[in-house]
């Protein structure tokens, strides 16, 4: 796997594009100094046949007829100066020396051969007072007093002009090329960033798509042709999930009326008959099966579809048709129902039959699991809460996460539940983003409290535990 | 007291009809809504029992055509949970009541008599509860054959009890129906009627009781159920 910032197309840019700046920049100062130092070399060697022909301008015949250096008196005193520097040595066609500087250089280059007219370069090793190191040319000129050889030879660090020519220019470089690349690859970057805008953009609308949002699409007109593709993919992958939970709430659809039907002809059928206990039995092993189904079905609905949770609800109005409902099949078990409202609406926003549902399942659990004769109580709070408190054994505190699980279903348990309905309630509270708690009721019992986030500000769901 | 069943499963169109026959009904069965407009065309039906999933049509597109025609027989329909849900509205638009599948056969002819009970109900004008029986025009009230008296208000509490019989009657709805917004309502004003009420019925014997769901309302329950 890539760490995931190197899959960052602004890193990989600007890691790529500061690679290729190094690299150019490195062979562009290369091939420079390189440049540099060639063109240095050959300006030293026009240099030295200047100098050479210019000596050879001022030889003359002297009054003995032999040929004599007579330089002129600033060229003198400039010779006079950087001896140590430049030297020269003139030789006659006979070999003599006319005239040398300094005069172990005429004395050196004696045994050399004549110098014909291509210049011939040398090099002196650790000559002259200061052993320094030579390079030079000999060329052979025409003066007044025929054919000469001269020898004409700079101190290799004498071009110290050039190096420091160089340096300066390199320095330079070595400042703006960085500050050419960075400023580069800023741009660079800033210009990936705003082009990726519109793919943020899209990208905040795909993470809202939810199962209840199936019909939403991607737009792709604001955004970079490379990335279209992917989103035209992206649109038809939704457009086969939605299919996907159509087909699913078909299913849901289907199996209802393929399961209901059946329950309802035998719960009809049984309810014609006449019997003793055993067709007792058998109507409440129907009911059983009847809220089995429901159930199932319920469970099935909140995962394939999500709940619509936009309408205003009041928590009042919802507790109170659970109790109204509920109420009269309460007291044919010998049981009551209370209501206590919160005297003031309590409107969140949510799904009123889901939370119907919701309550339903806690009143009759708590109906279930409390002794004949006591009252369950449903309260409504102005907080954003519903809570269903019983007079039964009350929840053990281990058990208090498990018994939200599908199915399950406690050692001691009275009832004929699935163990569904706190699933339900769970999942229910899910989609309200609020959340489901259990505590003790102080008269002894368990309370169940349906908590709603209020005004929409959101909760993260989850199930607490309560010990109070 | 002739019922129309309007129900595309034979079986159970079938042990809905015999129920209702022993309940001292006549009932025609039906298995879609083209032969349900047939059946209304030939008969008259004092009350219909609609079931919402039919093969040839919707059964809320049924009852919205047959109130824009003018038919006002009283219909309770039959639906699953779910399609409560997604068609509350609809349910709004023309059913005198609805029972969410499944139900008690008991609870199915107890919601049919309370509908044929209404003002203008083919049961005509008596209630029944246990052995309590409410005529509606003569206000009086018997138990068996023994005449009970009852001030104004008592017995129009017991009126709204007797017609939602086995259901939640709330407080608040017998607050607003009982008392004018001139007239001066004391906060114990329907429990102390209601415990006159009881009073009365329990001295006179009466099979049906008056509950109390604290907080909500009253229910009235006969003994049987």
């Amino acid at each position: 796997m890539i760490p995931r910032r190197f899959r960052s197309l602004q890193v990989r840019l600007a890691v790529r594009l500061a690679i290729l700046y190094v690299a150019a920049t490195a062979a562009i100062i290369g091939v420079l100094i390189y440049r540099a130092y060639d063109t240095a070399g050959s300006l030293n060697e026009r240099e030295l046949s200047l100098r050479a022909a210019d000596l050879a301008r001022h030889i003359a015949v002297g009054s003995d007829g032999r040929a004599v250096l007579q330089l002129p008196a600033s060229l003198a005193a400039e010779y006079d100066s950087t001896h140590d520097t430049d030297i020269f040595a003139i030789r006659g066609v006979n070999g003599l020396v006319i005239a040398a500087l300094p005069q172990s250089f005429g004395a050196l280059t004696r045994p050399w051969p004549a110098a014909s007219d291509d210049p011939s370069f040398f090099h002196l090793k650790d000559f002259g007072s200061k052993s320094q190191d030579y390079y030079g040319l000999s060329i052979s000129e025409d003066s007044v007093a025929g054919p000469v050889s001269i020898s004409v030879a700079r101190a290799s660090g004498a071009d110290m002009l050039v190096h420091s020519l160089l340096r300066e220019f390199v320095m330079d470089i070595a400042w703006i090329i960085p500050l050419f690349v960075i400023v580069t690859i800023v741009i660079a970057v800033l210009v990936i960033r705003s082009g990726l805008r519109s793919v943020r953009e899209v990208s905040g609308m795909a993470a809202a798509i939810g199962p209840s949002t199936t019909s939403v699409r991607l737009p792709d007109e604001s955004l970079p042709s490379e990335v279209t593709p992917l989103v035209a993919a992206v649109n038809h992958a939704f457009d086969r999930l939605a299919e996907g939970f159509a087909v699913q709430r078909q299913f849901t659809a289907h199996a209802a009326h393929e399961l209901r039907t059946p329950l309802a002809i035998i719960t009809a059928a049984l309810d014609a008959m006449e019997g003793g206990e055993e067709l007792m039995k058998l109507r409440r092993d129907v009911a059983r099966m009847n809220r089995l189904v429901e159930q199932l079905l319920r469970v099935a609905r909140l995962d394939a579809v999500a709940l619509d949770v936009s309408d205003t609800v009041d928590l009042n109005d919802v507790a109170a048709n659970v109790v109204a409902a509920m109420a009269p099949w309460a007291l044919t078990q010998s049981r009551t129902i209370a209501f206590a409202d919160a005297r003031t609406p309590v409107r969140i926003k949510g799904n009123a039959n889901a939370i119907e549902d919701a309550v339903r399942n806690l009143v009759e659990n708590a109906l279930a699991h409390s002794p004949a004769g006591t009252e369950v109580m449903v309260v409504a709070k102005s907080q954003g809460s519903i809570s269903v408190a019983d007079r039964g054994p009350g929840v053990l505190l281990d058990e208090r996460e498990k018994v939200f699980q599908r199915f399950w279903r406690g050692k001691k348990s009275i009832g004929h539940g699935a163990g569904l309905g706190l699933a339900i309630v769970k999942e229910v509270m899910k989609a309200h983003r609020g959340s489901v708690r259990i505590g003790e009721n102080p008269e002894g019992g368990a309370v169940f409290t349906l908590v709603f986030p209020l005004d929409g500000a959101a909760t993260p769901a989850s199930v607490h535990n309560e010990s109070s | 007291m002739r019922l129309l069943v309007i129900e595309d499963e034979a079986r159970i169109a079938e042990l809905l009809a015999a129920a209702l026959t022993r309940a001292g009904f006549t009932v025609d069965a039906v298995g879609g809504c083209e032969v349900a407009r047939a059946a209304f065309a030939v008969a008259t039906y004092d009350a219909v029992i609609l079931d919402l999933g039919l093969p040839d049509g919707d059964g809320l597109s049924l009852l919205q055509k047959l109130r824009s025609e003018g038919n006002q027989t009283p219909i309770l329909v039959l639906t699953a949970r779910d399609a409560v849900e997604d068609r509350v509205s609809g349910l709004d638009t023309g059913a005198d009541d609805y029972l969410i599948k499944p139900f008690a056969m008991t609870e199915l002819i107890a919601r049919t008599k309370a509908l044929l009970r209404r003002p203008g109900g083919a049961l005509g004008t008596v209630l029944v509860a246990g052995n309590i029986s409410f005529d509606t025009v003569g206000r009086d009230v018997r138990v068996g054959s023994i005449l009970v008296l009852l001030t104004r208000r008592e017995a129009a509490i017991l009126e709204h009890l007797m017609r939602r019989l086995g259901r939640v009657v709330p407080k608040t709805l017998l607050e607003e129906r009982l008392y004018g917004i001139d007239d001066e309502l004391e906060s114990n004003a329907i429990p102390v009627h209601i415990h006159h009420l009881r009073r009365k019925l329990l001295d006179a014997a009466g099979t049906a009781e008056i509950h109390t769901v604290r907080g909500l309302g009253y229910v009235l329950t006969d003994v049987e159920s």
